[in-house]
């Protein structure tokens, strides 16, 4: 017996090694790296002195990096509910009894989420072009005058919202298509026979049995609206001025191209711990559902 | 016939709504075959007037195939070891869970992963990656991805689900444990693989953040990266960034057409009952 449970832990441990061993290089280590770089004034090249907390007090008082922490919350906030409602509407049409060519639209609704971020900003930002972009020649013909899309904050937000989430819509219909099929029929069919009407069974029963699927599709939405970053590349690269600069972007200018490694990490783990922070928020509003079990 | 009247309804709302959620492909794929005299100039016309294939020359003329090559090892490479090492780890973590005390730990380390976000870790990475000495290195840019969470979890999901008795029965006959896994417990996993592949496939054929910081040297960019330099400081190069975003979509497409069922579902005309 003794020797069956070494046999097997030494079986465990090997088919672990791998996963273990690139996750510890290449992410442990630069988790840890980025705490201790983020009290340093390291340059990415040379100099590296300790200077204890002065990157996190110029973090705090920094009010570019308020500000694009503030754009990127009112970005998420905003576009959340589209993020998650639009995939569920998407998801109960397509599993319905009643609708035809199934497989088709799930398959061209699905197709946006195979291009790579900065393609899906090239792609959205081509149609909203001002000078000769579909959207503006349909303005025009409609008797309105072009809209400058790229030069105001507003409209350069509202484009690289859309972008995002046309971009994301078909995956998390997939999600919640699976989460649907998986309530039992026989739900509906009692349901239905003591008269309870469509819309009704909607509300009632397919929304709150939902409710863990839609806690995961909450989530992640929010975790990829607050980092977006390679598809405003497609889009504005963070204009006009920097009205769509989110805070991973800023950051990344700060590291790599103002060559602050130092402050860029601090800002990091700034972000790292309101990432944590809202996700632990968010699972206790849920009470756990279902994304451990 | 009420029936009938609330199935063309809801039919016509969701092929409208597909129709529309495509259209903006269409309208890039069907632009990147018109002249620049006809990119720039209204009235706008659907179709190509004169079709033109000279934006896919200038861009292939340009070195594009390299740049393919480059993504195509990158996706390839990429995914066989993220198949390999997330298969390995999800199996263990799920089958020794009642055999192995560090099971449970072992997976919430490995949960830090979708709690952190990569993006906030990439400029320690990029030191690490530089130390040693993979930078400007496509390894540099593989290796630091292909841990996955999502797929280690998606593994271990399968294989909770996998009755102990497969691997029991297996014990008894004799089998060792490495044996188990690759002979029999792999190939039941099939469904899995084939979601996890057409996903990695997608994520390395699309990843940018680090190619763009790791490859230095234009020979070893990467596909989005040669797209993202279509993109100047003064304008974009409109005519070759559409034809180049054109041929980056088709390798994946092709790809999840082909696995197309396993990810949106077979025919379900019939209904999912049961």
């Amino acid at each position: 017996m003794q020797k069956r449970k070494n046999r097997m832990s030494h079986a465990f441990w090997m088919l672990i090694f791998p996963s273990g061993l690139l996750f510890f290089v290449f992410f442990i280590i630069p988790l840890i790296l980025n705490i201790i770089l983020s009290f340093t004034n390291y340059d990415g090249w040379k100099t590296m002195n300790f200077i204890g907390l002065s990157n996190y007090q110029e973090a705090l008082t920094d009010s570019r990096f308020y500000s694009a922490l503030l754009k990127t919350f009112i970005y998420a906030i905003v576009n959340l509910p589209f993020k998650v409602i639009i995939p569920l509407l998407l998801a109960v049409l397509l599993t319905s009894d009643k609708v035809k060519f199934k497989t088709f639209s799930r398959t061209a609704i699905y197709i946006p989420v195979l291009l790579s971020s900065l393609v899906v900003g090239i792609t959205i930002n081509w149609m909203f072009s001002q000078e000769y972009g579909l959207i503006n020649f349909l303005i025009q013909q409609l008797g309105g005058q072009p809209v400058a899309w790229g030069r105001q904050p507003a409209l350069a937000t509202f484009i690289i919202s859309l972008a995002s989430t046309w971009a994301s819509t078909g995956f998390y219909m997939i999600i919640y298509i699976g989460a649907i099929n998986n309530i039992s029929h026989d739900v509906y069919e009692a349901a239905e026979i003591d008269g309870v009407s469509a819309w009704q069974r909607l509300l009632k029963i397919t929304i709150p049995l939902l409710m863990p699927t839609t806690f995961l599709v909450t989530l992640l939405s929010t975790v990829n609206l607050l980092k977006e970053y390679a598809l405003i590349q497609g889009v504005t690269q963070g204009g006009p001025g920097t009205s769509t600069t989110f805070v991973i972007q800023y950051i990344f200018d700060k590291g790599f191209n103002q060559s602050l490694y130092g402050y860029a990490a601090a800002m990091s783990v700034v972000i790292m711990i309101i990432f944590a922070v809202i996700a632990f928020i968010q699972f206790k509003v849920n009470e756990g559902g279902e994304f451990t079990k | 016939m009420k029936k009938n009247k609330s199935s063309i309804l809801l039919t016509t709302i969701s092929v409208v709504s597909a129709l529309l959620i495509l259209f903006p492909i269409v309208w890039l794929i069907l632009s990147s075959f018109k002249p620049s005299s006809e990119l720039f100039s209204y009235p706008l016309r659907l179709f190509p007037k004169n079709f033109t294939i000279d934006h896919y020359k200038s861009v292939i003329s340009g070195g594009f195939f390299g740049y393919i090559y480059n993504s195509l090892f990158l996706a390839v490479v990429g995914t066989i070891i993220t198949l390999a090492i997330s298969a390995m780890c999800g199996y263990a973590l799920a089958i020794y869970r009642d055999s192995i005390k560090y099971t449970n730990l072992v997976f919430g380390v490995f949960l830090l992963g979708t709690l952190i976000p990569g993006e906030t870790l990439t400029i320690s990475q990029f030191s690490v990656i530089s130390f040693m000495g993979l930078y400007n290195n496509i390894w540099g840019v593989i290796l630091p991805v292909v841990t996955t969470t999502t797929g280690i979890f998606m593994y271990r999901q399968y294989y909770m689900s996998v009755p102990m008795s497969f691997v029991e029965a297996a014990r008894i006959d004799g089998a060792s444990e490495l044996y188990i896994f690759r002979k029999i417990m792999l190939p039941l996993a099939k469904s899995t693989t084939v979601t996890l592949t057409l996903f990695s496939v997608m994520w390395r054929w699309n990843d940018y953040i680090l190619p763009l910081l790791v490859l230095s040297d234009q020979k070893k960019y990467t596909i989005q990266i040669a797209i993202k330099n279509f993109i100047g400081n003064t304008g974009v190069d409109w005519n070759s960034i559409l034809a180049a975003s054109v041929i980056s979509i088709i390798p994946i497409t092709v790809l999840f057409m082909i696995l197309q069922k396993y990810i949106v579902g077979t025919d379900t005309a019939s209904g999912d009952k049961g």
